[in-house]
């Protein structure tokens, strides 16, 4: 009785100083970010704990569950007071957890059929203030219940719960790894620890239900430092429609996969000052596993820019998105409107170009996306002596394919005839000799344009219908015949530039016969001066 | 003369063809390294108009000593075709093959020196008129239908791979192979490839013929006078005619232009 006293005096103690200092512990839940966890007021009521503790504090009751499973119904004072519930601000009473109307006495019989299931439902207790996550993914596993992980498996029985703070320490890892053992991980070391769960016992990550408990809330929002507010809740069925969702073909990524520096909860501050500089700071996780095109795109006219500070260059996840991914060419025409959310001028000039309006309207599977002459990833400066030189061959990358043009009945000509001109030939040795010297002889994108390319006999804007307008560009002083001096990418015939055919044709005679003739007087010359070297030989050796 | 006129030749054509050739067949890795030896495109080009400039001076001296020689000195132009000359060309054809035993005597210029001179006459004259078109394209469309820049291409291109080979086969033949004969250039040549080549010229000169025959001097002095002052005027034409030619036009501008625009536009709207 004695001890009953001292706690009883102890309590009263403990009951005044809490009606003292209690106020609504919400400041204290918030973390850094905005994420808002519904919280229960705590009724404090004291009086429900002195009548429980009357009979729970020394008895040697048990409970029996149908299972035949016993639990003891003592509950370890000493425990309960140094337990994060039992002393300090955040101090529970009983009825906080165990439902004053289910639990008055005399008690009705534990429902649940075994003592798993017991702790599964009391672990619903928890979620009264607690909506975390990883619970979840534990609890989840109560399909079959014997690997089923409640609350209490890792943060103490319901009367000895352990601070958060504990599961940064050593002591806490040794809690995960109490099962996740199956790898040899290190477990007293955090990002050990965390291996060991994400690889170990059940092969899992603490995947998207540990984080999307939280993050499928409507409405979290996180403030950066100078007031820009981006939306984190994130749509489960967006994550899991990404190409690393569920149907991805390797494995669908957990968010642990990339997120892994922010993924255990609670989450570092932020530190980012603005949504675009932390946008900047996470575009690195594609790394982790794309790290070719991750290379690829920082050596790009993008990753440039961003390294001279332009902070709007593109990154990875200006392109791709982040949670939501979806297939970058599904349909062909999303990857010229990727490109159109920065660069939206020169993708409306593209858009009425017959490729633009051939892949905008029609689909097309042909016609060049922006990618197709840009590149993906690795674009180049299109501004470059290089680019220029080397742009002709981009363009016989598909008008110089037969089997593709003959589709459109395009003439694959253009290429070879193009080389074959003035224009073409410098410009063709340009890029084998010399590509990065400057050079004003045409390219294909001087005559036809370069994102407003229309069919060069379209009405009104045709490359056709002013084509000494065009050479004009380069030759100012050309007057009307100027044109012509340009075979229009025909090789030469009797109906296309028949004087050139004609001369052509006249060497293609005159050359063999020419040559021929000589050859032949060449010939007989030799023939007689043999026959006269034999012939004196043979009279030398006749003497 | 003849021999300063073959060098400005030999030099000339020889720069033309190195770099007239590798732009003709672009696609040729050897032409391409020609190209890249010769320091690129441009500069090949460069060269080749100033080898153009050099036969094209050498072409007008040859035109003012020929007409010197024809005007002044009244002398026979030698180097005309005779009917002889086919004859030369049958006999030398029959001879070979062996059907006669007596080859022909030709004259101071034979058949196949004559078909050399008016094929490098022909094929000069072809060089420099289309060569002049494609120098200046606008120039020559301001008169011309604009299909006869890319015909000029087509004929300076054929004649070039004309002129190339029958330099390659007949006169190299000629004048290295068969026998080595640099009479061009030491002004001698051997009796033996006289007589073989020119039995005729050598029966006339050891006969007493004069070296320039029917060149008269009677009034020469006054001709002289005369030629002077016209060649100086006509030669001084002519070469302010090449440098204007040279220099003619400016056929196209030399830096495009560089286009400066906004590049980020953006939409402000989400991702599709």
């Amino acid at each position: 009785m004695r001890s009953f006293s001292l706690w009883l005096v102890g309590l009263i103690i403990v009951l005044i100083g809490s009606f003292l200092w209690w106020e609504p512990a919400a400041a204290d839940f918030a973390p850094d970010t905005a994420v808002t966890l519904p919280q229960q007021q705590v009724s404090g009521d004291d009086r429900t704990d002195l009548a429980c503790l009357l009979c729970h504090q020394d008895t040697t009751a048990e409970i029996t569950f149908p299972s035949g499973e016993t639990i003891s119904a003592q509950i370890d004072l000493d425990s309960l007071a140094h337990s994060v519930h039992g002393s300090g601000d955040e101090a529970l009473t009983c009825t906080d957890c165990h439902n004053p109307n289910a639990y008055r006495s005399p008690h009705s019989g534990v429902t649940a059929p075994d003592y798993a299931s017991y702790r599964l439902e009391k672990a619903a207790a928890c979620e009264q203030c607690h909506v975390q996550p990883h619970l979840d993914s534990h609890t989840q596993l109560a399909a079959a219940a014997d690997t089923a992980v409640a609350c209490q498996d890792c943060h103490g029985e319901g009367h000895t719960v352990q601070p958060a703070a504990m599961f940064d320490a050593e002591t806490g890892t040794a809690v995960c790894a109490d099962c996740h053992t199956e790898k040899d991980a290190t477990t007293t070391d955090p990002a050990g620890l965390f291996n060991a769960i994400q690889y170990g016992l059940f092969d899992r990550q603490p995947g998207e239900n540990y984080c999307l408990a939280c993050h499928t809330q409507p409405g979290l929002t996180m403030t950066f430092a100078n007031g820009d507010a981006v939306s984190i809740t994130v749509d489960p069925d967006g994550l899991h429609d990404s190409v690393h969702g569920a149907d991805n073909p390797w494995q669908p990524l957990a968010c642990a996969n990339c997120h892994r520096d922010t993924a255990p909860y609670p989450h570092e501050p932020v530190t980012a000052a603005s949504a675009r500089q932390f946008t900047l700071s996470q575009y690195g996780l594609c790394e982790q596993c794309h790290n070719y095109n991750y290379e690829r795109a920082t050596n790009s006219v993008h990753g440039d820019a961003l390294q001279e500070g332009n902070e709007n260059a593109a990154v990875c996840i200006d392109c791709h998105g982040s949670h939501e991914i979806p297939t970058p060419n599904e349909p062909r025409a999303r990857i010229s409107h990727i490109c159109e959310q920065c660069h939206s001028e020169i993708f409306n000039e593209y858009a009425e170009s017959v490729h633009g309006a051939a892949l905008l309207e029609e689909d097309n599977p042909d016609v060049p996306t922006c990618i197709d002459c840009h590149g993906v990833h690795d674009i180049n400066d299109p501004t470059t002596n290089l680019f220029r030189v080397r742009s002709p061959e981009l363009c016989a990358k598909c008008h110089a394919n037969v089997e593709l043009m003959d589709k459109y009945e395009i003439s694959t000509d253009v290429f070879e005839t193009y080389v074959a001109d003035f224009h073409g030939e410098t410009v063709t040795l340009f890029e084998q000799l010399d590509p990065t010297a400057e050079t004003n002889k045409a390219v294909c994108y001087d005559c036809h344009g370069i994102h407003n390319i229309l069919p060069p006999d379209a009405p009104h804007a045709g490359i056709k219908t002013n084509l000494l307008a065009t050479c004009q560009q380069c030759h100012p002083d050309a007057t009307d015949n100027f044109p012509d001096a340009w075979t229009s990418h025909f090789r030469p015939s009797l109906e296309h530039n028949p004087l050139v055919y004609l001369v052509n044709l006249f060497y293609d005679i005159v050359i063999p016969l020419t040559v021929g003739f000589f050859a032949f007087m060449v010939f007989t010359d030799i023939y007689r001066r043999v026959r006269e070297r034999v012939a004196g030989r043979r009279a030398a050796g006749g003497e | 003369m003849a021999r300063i006129e073959h060098l400005i030749l030999l030099i000339s054509f020889t720069i033309l063809a190195i770099t007239g050739l590798p732009q003709k067949y672009p696609a040729n890795s050897f032409a391409d390294s020609v190209i890249v030896f010769l320091g690129g495109i441009e500069t090949v080009r460069i060269i080749h108009r100033w080898a153009a400039f050099a036969l094209m001076a050498g072409s007008v001296y040859h035109l003012f000593t020929g007409a010197y020689r024809s005007l002044v000195r009244r002398e026979r132009m030698r180097m005309l075709p005779q009917r002889k000359d086919v004859r030369d060309w049958w006999d030398t054809v029959r001879y070979n093959l062996g059907f006669t035993s007596e080859p022909p005597k030709m004259a101071k210029f034979n058949f196949g020196e004559k078909i050399e001179y008016w094929a490098v006459v022909w094929g000069t004259a072809i060089m420099a008129i289309t060569g002049f078109m494609l120098w200046n394209p606008l120039a020559t469309t301001a008169v011309l239908p604009g299909q006869f820049i890319p015909a000029a291409l087509a004929a300076h291109g054929g004649e070039a791979v004309l002129a190339v080979l029958s330099i390659l086969i007949w006169h190299l033949y000629n004048v290295l192979v068969k026998q080595r004969n640099f009479s061009i250039f030491s002004g001698n040549l051997p009796r033996h490839q006289m007589e073989e080549e020119h039995a005729l010229e050598l029966e006339r000169l050891e006969s007493g013929g004069e070296i320039w025959p029917g060149g008269s001097l009677q009034g020469v002095a006054r001709r002289q006078r005369i030629f002077l002052v016209v060649s100086v005027i006509v030669g001084g034409l002519m070469i302010a005619g090449l440098i204007w030619a040279f220099t003619f036009e400016e056929t196209a501008i030399t830096t495009i232009p560089r286009v400066t625009r906004e590049i980020f536009t953006p939409l402000g709207t989400p991702m599709p």
